[in-house]
């Protein structure tokens, strides 16, 4: 919803919106925009099978948690002191990419960044399904997950009270309040796009269930009205929501004193890496998307190109955050930290570092190259090697920390278990179990939005129009 | 309820026919549009969305409540650590903030909701389907003896069809 600022008032110019004939200059009348993203929504053998897929392999996870109920939480590979392993790796995983969606949806909002348009529907669902991927994994973790409740802080007889200054409490508070204002960005966002969808549906059941959906909306001026204040006051609100998150997220280590966890530059760093792996993440979704449902005149190469540069922007954060890492342990002189950071790239787990270094630092520089940010084949290439490094980013900042503390008896091993396996691909069935099934039931790209970059149809058209 | 629905193919013909019924002074005109557009705004000239009010109220109460929760939950159950505060305000911005997020993002929802008046039980009544697809609309609520004189201003306009509804 672009319009959040009153029009031309006296001298006070327009918000800076990119006119369609430079986004989607193939898109041209606002029934075409219903026809073509509606016709999305049919089923095609390809989803059927990339569906099947997903449901297998999150069966595979729900299996194994099956197993680790029945038989206990050793199964998942913990060695002390290494008592935090795959499930922390892969929440934070999740976390991060969330992140993307909402910084597609509500800051490049804010900004008025025209290539967010026809790519936040997918970014923002994607937030959703990643954020509830992550929800599953402290659930996951502690073990006995009917337990889960006693995290929630209300007044219990107990004897046992959340406590308000632990990380790990502050995630609770964090990650609800993400999924909760996630969820109501996407939905909100949704509700003009149902009415489209109740008003074209001939089905009278589905045209029942969009017209629920929809909350009768009209398409009035009173609507638009409120609802343009209201996106952008869910904008204002979302833009601070997703930098604390992953902040927050960052402070069940780094207020710790463990070495390589203690440290002031995680809160930007971690922000920084999510936002990262947060896009590669959208493209892994939207390039076969744009491919195989003929939408590639909505999601062109300049979109494609403008992610690249913002993929570019964060490896290059995240690469800075990773060098100044090294730096701060060797100027703060302090042993256990050296050792570390030294163990980390020359010692036990150097190939991990190595690992997140290549795909995180190196493969991205490929992106200064126009003709690359601008190839969707090497896009989803780096996309995948994007988020290969980046959950061996968070493997790196877990493992080689706690199995190499202060005291060297304690130095040990870590190598993760079928069962931590089987949760690494059940957490992605599930998430493209429910991206699936969104896909072929909402539409991906948000139909109203377009429109409003669509030019009008006009009786005189003397240009002007944004 | 009644009143005269009329259609418009064309953007610019709407916003001429919004101007003119503004200048007769016609009451209770709502206007229909497939999106949002600066030309409807700027024809209607309607005032400020009142639901930043609600933002307003939400966030507040929701800081405040993050704050209490964390405070008076120390001090009912409290965890005694000598030299350290046993309600610590520095951690307790964290609570404090998102339930700042979550309360004022909801009551903002609220906001929208009541004052776009949804949810909403019936659309078939001073509604077309076209207007989700493509169409430009006028609504006017009035009495059947306005009908003929308002369609020929609204026909006047380019409204390609006009029809009472009573």
């Amino acid at each position: 919803m672009a319009t959040t600022a009153k029009p031309v008032v006296g001298k006070t110019k327009r918000p800076n919106i990119p006119a369609a004939g430079i986004q989607v200059p193939a898109v041209r009348t606002f029934e075409q925009v219903d026809d073509e993203i509606l016709a999305t929504l049919k089923p095609s053998p390809k989803w059927f099978i990339g569906l099947g897929i997903a449901i297998a392999a999150m069966l595979t996870g729900a299996a194994a948690w099956t197993y680790q109920i029945y038989w206990g939480l050793g199964n998942a590979g913990y060695v002390p002191p290494v008592m935090w392993g795959v499930y922390i790796i892969t929440f934070v995983f999740w976390v991060g990419i969330g992140h993307a969606g909402t910084l597609i949806s509500a800051i490049l909002y804010l900004f008025r960044a025209g290539f967010r348009t026809t790519i936040y529907r997918a970014s923002e669902a994607m937030t959703v399904f990643a954020v509830m991927t992550a929800g599953l994994f402290p659930i996951i973790h502690i073990g006995r997950p009917w337990k889960f409740f006693w995290l929630i802080p209300y007044p219990n007889w107990r004897l046992l009270y959340p406590q308000f200054k632990s990380p790990l409490l502050w995630d609770v508070f964090a990650i609800s309040t993400y999924l909760t204002i996630s969820t109501t960005f996407l939905y909100l966002g949704l509700i003009p796009d149902f009415a489209v969808m109740r008003d074209r549906e001939t089905n009278p059941i589905r045209r029942r269930i969009f017209a629920m959906l929809s909350l009768g909306w009209k398409n009035t001026d009173r609507e638009w009205r409120h609802f343009a204040k209201m996106y952008m006051f869910l904008a204002a609100f979302s833009t601070p929501l997703v930098l604390s998150v992953h902040s927050v997220v960052s402070f069940d280590f780094a207020m710790a004193l463990t070495p390589g966890w203690h440290t002031t530059i995680f809160p930007p760093y971690f922000v920084g890496g999510a936002i990262f792996s947060g896009f590669a993440m959208v493209w892994t979704i939207l390039i076969p998307i744009r491919k195989w449902w003929n939408l590639e005149h909505y999601v062109t190469l300049n979109h494609l190109d403008a992610t690249a540069k913002v993929v570019l922007f964060t490896s290059i954060m995240v690469g800075s955050g990773y060098l100044s890492e090294f730096f701060i342990a060797w100027f703060s002189g302090v042993a256990p930290e050296q050792e570390y950071f030294w163990n980390r790239v020359f010692g036990q787990w150097w190939w991990a570092g190595w690992l997140l270094l290549l795909c995180n630092m190196i493969f991205p520089l490929s992106l200064f190259s126009q003709k690359l940010r601008r190839n969707p084949a090497w896009l989803w290439i780096l996309s995948i090697i994007i988020n290969i490094g980046m959950w061996y980013e968070r493997f790196v900042i877990v493992v080689p920390s706690l199995s190499h503390e202060f005291e060297p008896w304690q130095w040990t091993h870590y190598a993760p278990s079928w069962i931590d396996m089987c949760f690494l691909v059940g957490s992605f069935g599930w998430f493209f179990m429910w991206f699936l099934l969104f896909i072929k039931q909402m539409p991906v790209i948000a139909i109203a939005e377009v429109k409003e970059i669509v030019p009008p149809r006009m009786k005189n058209d003397h240009g002007g129009h944004h | 309820m009644q009143g005269v629905l009329a259609v418009f193919p064309n953007l610019d013909e709407v916003c001429a026919a919004i101007r003119d019924l503004k200048a007769k002074k016609v009451p209770k005109v709502t206007v229909y549009s497939p999106t949002i557009q600066h030309e409807i705004d700027d024809a209607i000239d309607a005032p400020t969305s009142v639901v930043r009010v609600f933002t307003l109220i939400g966030a507040t109460l929701g800081v405040t409540f993050g704050y209490w929760i964390s405070i008076w939950s120390s001090q009912y159950w409290s965890l005694q650590v000598g030299g350290k505060a046993i309600a610590s305000w520095i951690p307790y911005t964290i609570m404090g903030f998102e339930m700042f997020v979550m309360v004022g993002c909801l009551s903002t929802v609220a906001g929208m909701f009541i004052n776009a008046k949804i949810p909403r039980l019936v659309t078939n009544f001073g509604f077309d389907p076209r207007f989700t697809h493509g169409d430009y609309g006028i609504w006017i609520e009035t009495t059947p003896d306005k009908f003929a004189e308002l369609e020929s201003t609204l026909k006047a306009h380019g409204a390609v069809e006009v029809r009472g509804e009573r």
